[in-house]
């Protein structure tokens, strides 16, 4: 059966949909606000822009794939269409891989589709300790409740698959907390291909749901085209330029494009927005543009099972486990949120990291496998200042990031939490993604061995699928980028829309938290310039 | 995981810190890591003497049909895939030359898609492999690449990986990490990872 893309029948009818990577000539494009990046902030600020009857322009570096491109369900096709730097992206010295999305739709074409309110504690923290103001549990609950239902999300309903039903039973049998995800689904097939874009359409990314309706409400979308500065005199931007990138979605094309625009919104997402701002040297008397970069750091732990898993089947994430996120409050040691990810053939060799027969043997046991992940939480005390964005020669961005001791603690705690998880839920045999961890068959001798593996860039396999910060909001200038509504400090009409503006790192995976806080940004800045 | 016996104990070479340097003359793998840096001085070497150390030239062109690699790195690869991804061995050579081309091809594409910060730290790292004085120095390797036998290749991934400069583990995590991503990505893997392909009914409903 065939699945309606959404965007030909649009496009049919009248869409404005532009591939820059066709550009022969120079453009110039005027509008009542600019939007760069059309993830989970560009989206939900065009929606909500055009909605109120402002011309709307979005400009997106990476191309426009539907669901007529992920209907083969192929992970190398997703990894380079749908990924930044092809799912090779990684901190500056390469210790921690970057999962990030660059396409019509950001990382929400992507994602797993897990959808969390702001933990009320982290929203708490950022009031008292970040000078943020109109965000408390009380202000977003209305905003939540908006996009919970514009967008679907409920707690899933089905059955986990199995991979989400070790992580169940490990809890169940200790004790320990666990809790359903709400997810982003209408009509979902529990296919299991979130990660290499919904093949029916039923996860309610940006792709599918606010950014068809901009454009229906008359919003222009270019693609393939790289915003590369800001034009602004230090105290309002006036327009922006950007090159126009070829088929290939990456080689500039050498025509430009110009915008006039009476206010922009970056929305590129951490990395990127910090990286256009230092390009395009915006006004940062307290040196804080790309600081403050939070990632959730993220370990994993495999495991053996004696029953079929099939890994790659079934919604990807539908149990997470809190057991070990607050225990010690907000600021004490690293606390943790534990889920699962889906194991394809890909990204299982990526996690093992292992060659020769040993990757045989661990390959082919990939239908009896479990993998369990831990996002680590930072941001949230001296310890964990976060990473840094810096840009390269070329304008790209570089993210430096270094692992502290409190960040270290907080990977061996959790490598024991999930080996003592899978070896409740029965598993045969457990190693940590580390280059030094052996296959453990029991809990004790796992417990041992975890305690004395050597905490190193590289030996730990550390991953991050969750960039935020780097554009921190707090009204008091000497600490943020942007105030809590996402106003810059100091140019008049430019505004940050996405996780970049967090404080800190979310502690739940962050797509309702850019949902939440944008709408509610941006309804204010609507009223603003239709005022 | 266990290492292969092969496995050089990092410490053996780890020179004392009273030791002499040895002359710069003889590039042996002690020598460079006698350094001190390890990696980076073996690096900042291949920059400074390409001619005398046999460095490919920074501006030599990719393969053709490739966008990064040059033929000294698809050398390598293709002498790394077959050590990573052991059930190349028991392939025909037809197959086992599709799978090799199709690997180095996503390898290709993966690294010329990548920032240049990501571009230039591979790149100093695959001309230092390109460089025979420096494939026998910090890895260990003693023939070329293409006569490498894949016991040859495995001693090296784990040399590197069990080192103890940093700069040298991230060589060998990075090396495993797109050889191995690369070749299971690709169908005709499937069946050694179990993996039945994208979800059968879902699959067929869309395509029918």
């Amino acid at each position: 059966m065939a699945i309606d893309d959404i965007y030909s029948a649009g496009i049919a009818s009248g869409w404005k949909v532009l591939d820059a990577a066709t550009f022969t000539a120079p453009r110039t494009l005027d509008a009542d606000v600019a939007i760069i990046g059309t993830g989970a902030g560009g989206g939900i600020a065009a929606e909500i822009l055009s909605e109120a009857g402002l011309r709307v322009l979005l400009l997106e570096e990476g191309g426009l794939h539907t669901s007529n491109s992920f209907r083969d369900m192929d992970e190398a096709r997703a990894y380079r269409d749908l990924y930044q730097e092809a799912a090779a992206r990684a901190t500056a010295d390469g210790a921690i891989a970057v999962l990030q999305g660059r396409s019509v739709g950001g990382s929400t074409t992507v994602n797993w589709s897990s959808s969390f309110r702001t933990p009320p504690r982290t929203l708490a923290h950022w009031a008292s300790e970040h000078a943020v103001t109109g965000h408390s549990e009380a202000d977003m609950a209305p905003w939540f409740a908006r996009i919970e239902a514009r967008l679907g999300m409920a707690p899933w309903a089905m059955a986990p698959n199995p991979n989400n039903a070790v992580l169940k039973r490990g809890c169940d049998q200790l004790g320990w907390e666990s809790h359903v995800i709400p997810r982003n689904v209408k009509g979902c097939w529990n296919s299991g291909y979130c990660g290499f874009g919904c093949p029916v359409n039923a996860k309610q990314s940006m792709l599918v749901s606010t950014i068809p309706n901009a454009l229906a409400h008359g919003a222009t979308l270019v693609h393939r085209v790289r915003v590369r500065k800001l034009d602004h005199d230090g105290k309002a931007v006036h327009g922006l330029t950007g090159e126009a990138l070829g088929f290939d979605g990456y080689t500039p094309t050498g025509v430009t494009l110009s915008v006039r625009a009476r206010h922009v919104v970056v929305a590129g997402g951490a990395i990127n927005s910090p990286a256009l701002l230092l390009r395009s040297g915006v006004p940062d008397p307290h040196d804080l543009v790309g600081r403050r970069t939070f990632i959730h750091p993220v370990n994993l732990s495999i495991a053996e099972m004696p029953e079929l898993i099939e890994p790659y089947y079934g919604a990807p994430q539908s149990i997470a486990s809190d057991e070990f996120q607050w225990r010690n409050g907000t600021t004490g040691p690293m606390g943790y949120k534990l889920e699962v990810p889906p194991m394809f053939p890909g990204i299982s060799a990526g996690v093992l990291n292992n060659f020769g027969d040993a990757l045989r043997r661990e390959m082919a046991a990939l239908p009896h496998t479990n993998a369990m992940l831990a996002l680590l939480r930072d941001g949230f005390v001296p310890d964990s200042p976060g990473g840094r964005v810096r840009v390269a020669d070329d304008g790209s961005p570089v993210l430096e990031y270094a692992l502290s001791d409190y960040v270290w603690d907080g990977v061996r705690r959790a490598w024991l939490s999930m080996a003592e998880a899978q070896f409740a839920a029965g598993a045969k045999r457990v190693r940590p993604a580390h280059l030094d961890a052996a296959w453990y068959t029991s809990w004790p001798q796992a417990r041992d061995a975890i305690q004395t593996l050597p905490l190193k860039p590289f030996r730990a396999l550390l991953f991050t699928a969750h960039l935020m910060g780097g554009c921190a909001m707090s009204d008091d200038p000497a600490r943020g980028v942007v105030d809590s509504q996402g106003r810059h400090h100091h140019l008049s009409n430019l505004s940050v829309l996405d996780g970049s503006v967090f404080p800190t790192s979310i502690g739940a995976n962050p797509q309702l938290s850019v949902f939440a806080l944008t709408a509610q940004n941006v309804m204010s800045l609507s009223a603003r310039i239709t005022a | 995981m266990p290492r292969p016996a092969t496995t050089a104990p990092p410490r053996a070479q780890r020179p004392s810190r009273s030791s002499r340097p040895s002359r710069p003359s003889r590039p042996s793998r002690r020598a460079f890591l006698q350094v001190g840096a390890g990696f980076s001085a073996a690096i900042a070497c291949s920059a400074l003497f390409p001619t005398l150390t046999g460095c490919t030239p920074a501006d030599a062109p990719p393969q053709a049909g490739m966008a990064f690699l040059r033929p000294a790195d698809v050398t390598l690869f293709r002498a790394l895939l077959p050590a990573i991804a052991s059930d190349l061995a028991a392939a025909d050579a037809a197959t086992r030359e599709t799978r090799l081309a199709a690997a180095v091809k996503n390898i290709d594409r993966t690294i010329a898609a990548m920032d240049q910060n990501g571009r230039g730290e591979l790149r100093k790292l695959l001309d230092l492999l390109a460089s025979t004085p420096l494939r026998w120095a910090v890895a260990g390797v003693r023939s070329p690449w293409e006569q490498a036998t894949p016991d040859a290749v495995r001693a090296f991934l784990a040399r590197w990986r069990a080192s103890r400069f940093e700069t040298l583990n991230a060589g060998g995590v990075v090396l495993v990490k797109l050889a191995s991503v690369a070749y299971f990505v690709l169908p005709g893997t499937w069946a050694a990872s179990g993996y039945p392909g994208p979800n059968p009914a879902v699959y067929r409903a869309l395509h029918s």
